[in-house]
């Protein structure tokens, strides 16, 4: 069966769609997985930027909990294709539990990403979109165009979620490169990251 | 000594759960812990937060830490193996101090877990040995205490801590 997916010339960046999230940033918590971790805090530094490192698939639910301690909050998370598909029952779980301050964003881009660009499987027919409209989210909706992305994001963060927007961007070269091991045992970087994003959160 | 291990009322577990602070329980559906599952799903004082995996369960835990909550994650032992990365990843390299009540479904009553003939039973402490994530054993209304003292426990150790549920609850 042929890729539906537009050729990866007339995708979205990555970048481009971090830039539209970041422009509309206030004090949401932000999850943000895998190779968007680096660029979106390099777009939009906070103390709520919850970081999610190694938990494979585990960003949305992550972020679930956040959003269900603190529903007076915004909280979104930026996940990935292959990410969420090892995980994909999380989509279940988010449906079910309902957080109205739920905004999932999942870069589709067919591939992963940090591996060495494998494509994932049903690349091509998989439908991020579909999967969480069935499973039960509030509001869905999926681009392909930045511009079209941009246009509708007010009025879609203006609806109740949980809302999933799947957003069929160009891959990148993201792949993992391991660095020189540390001379001692290193505090692990979520180790240091969430007690900032709960003190932020007590402060409120 | 033969021992046997005896069931805990879900009314004294639940009791000890809210007198330890317990807001949310995040669960996966468990045989040897139902009639604790639907006191708490019946307990309007406690949020009941269903997850499909264990991996899940375990991360929403550490979400509801990072919001001010006090979650437990009540699971069984097959979960526990299923969890083993969020475990790592969170538990371990994230220090959240969840708290995690696993059922130890089909025990011999008579046997120290580690003696079951059931390798999901007979690993599961050799398992959270490896994890480095201590763990007490209830194995009668007299151990229900475990619960509180395993939340001061998390909090200083900066880490999980585990309550193996020795006998089905009634």
């Amino acid at each position: 069966m042929p890729n539906t997916n537009p050729d990866p010339e007339r995708r979205m960046t990555r970048d481009a769609a971090l830039d539209v999230l970041a422009r509309r940033r206030t004090n949401e918590v932000v999850v943000p997985a895998m190779t968007a971790l680096g660029p979106w805090v390099r777009r939009s530094g906070s103390d709520r930027n919850l970081l999610n490192l190694g938990f494979m698939g585990g960003a949305s639910t992550y972020a679930l909990g956040v959003a269900l301690a603190r529903l007076d909050v915004g909280v979104w998370v930026i996940d990935g294709d292959g990410s969420l598909l090892m995980q994909l029952g999380s989509l279940a779980t988010i449906a079910h539990a309902a957080p109205s301050n739920f905004l999932h964003i999942v870069m589709h881009n067919g591939v992963y990403e940090t591996s060495g660009a494998q494509a994932i499987p049903s690349e091509g027919r998989i439908s991020f979109a579909g999967l969480a409209r069935e499973a039960g989210y509030a509001q869905v909706a999926r681009f392909h165009d930045v511009e079209a992305f941009d246009a509708q994001l007010d009025e879609i963060l203006a609806q109740d979620g949980p809302t999933l927007v799947e957003l069929i961007t160009a891959p990148t070269e993201s792949f993992y490169k391991p660095g020189p091991p540390p001379s001692e045992r290193p505090t692990p970087a979520v180790a240091r990251n969430w007690p900032t994003v709960r003190d932020a959160l007590r402060d409120d | 000594m033969t021992m046997i291990a005896q069931s805990v009322a879900a009314t004294e577990l639940l009791e000890a759960l809210l007198d330890a602070g317990v807001q949310d329980v995040v669960a996966v559906p468990d045989t040897h812990q139902r009639t604790l599952i639907a006191s708490i799903e019946a307990d309007p004082s406690m949020r009941f937060i269903q997850a499909t995996t264990e991996d899940e369960g375990t991360a929403i835990c550490a979400g509801l830490i990072v919001g001010g909550r006090r979650p437990i994650l009540q699971i069984q032992h097959a979960g526990l193996y299923a969890c083993v990365n969020n475990l790592r990843g969170l538990g371990i390299d994230g220090a959240f101090p969840i708290v995690l009540m696993v059922g130890l479904l089909s025990r011999d009553r008579a046997k120290a877990p580690q003696a079951d003939f059931g390798s999901m039973v007979r690993l599961a402490e050799p398992l959270l040995d490896a994890l480095e994530i201590p763990h007490h054993l209830i194995d009668g209304p007299a151990d229900v205490g475990q619960i509180g003292a395993a939340y001061r426990e998390a909090e200083q150790r900066g880490g999980p801590v585990a309550l193996l549920i020795g006998a089905e609850t009634v």
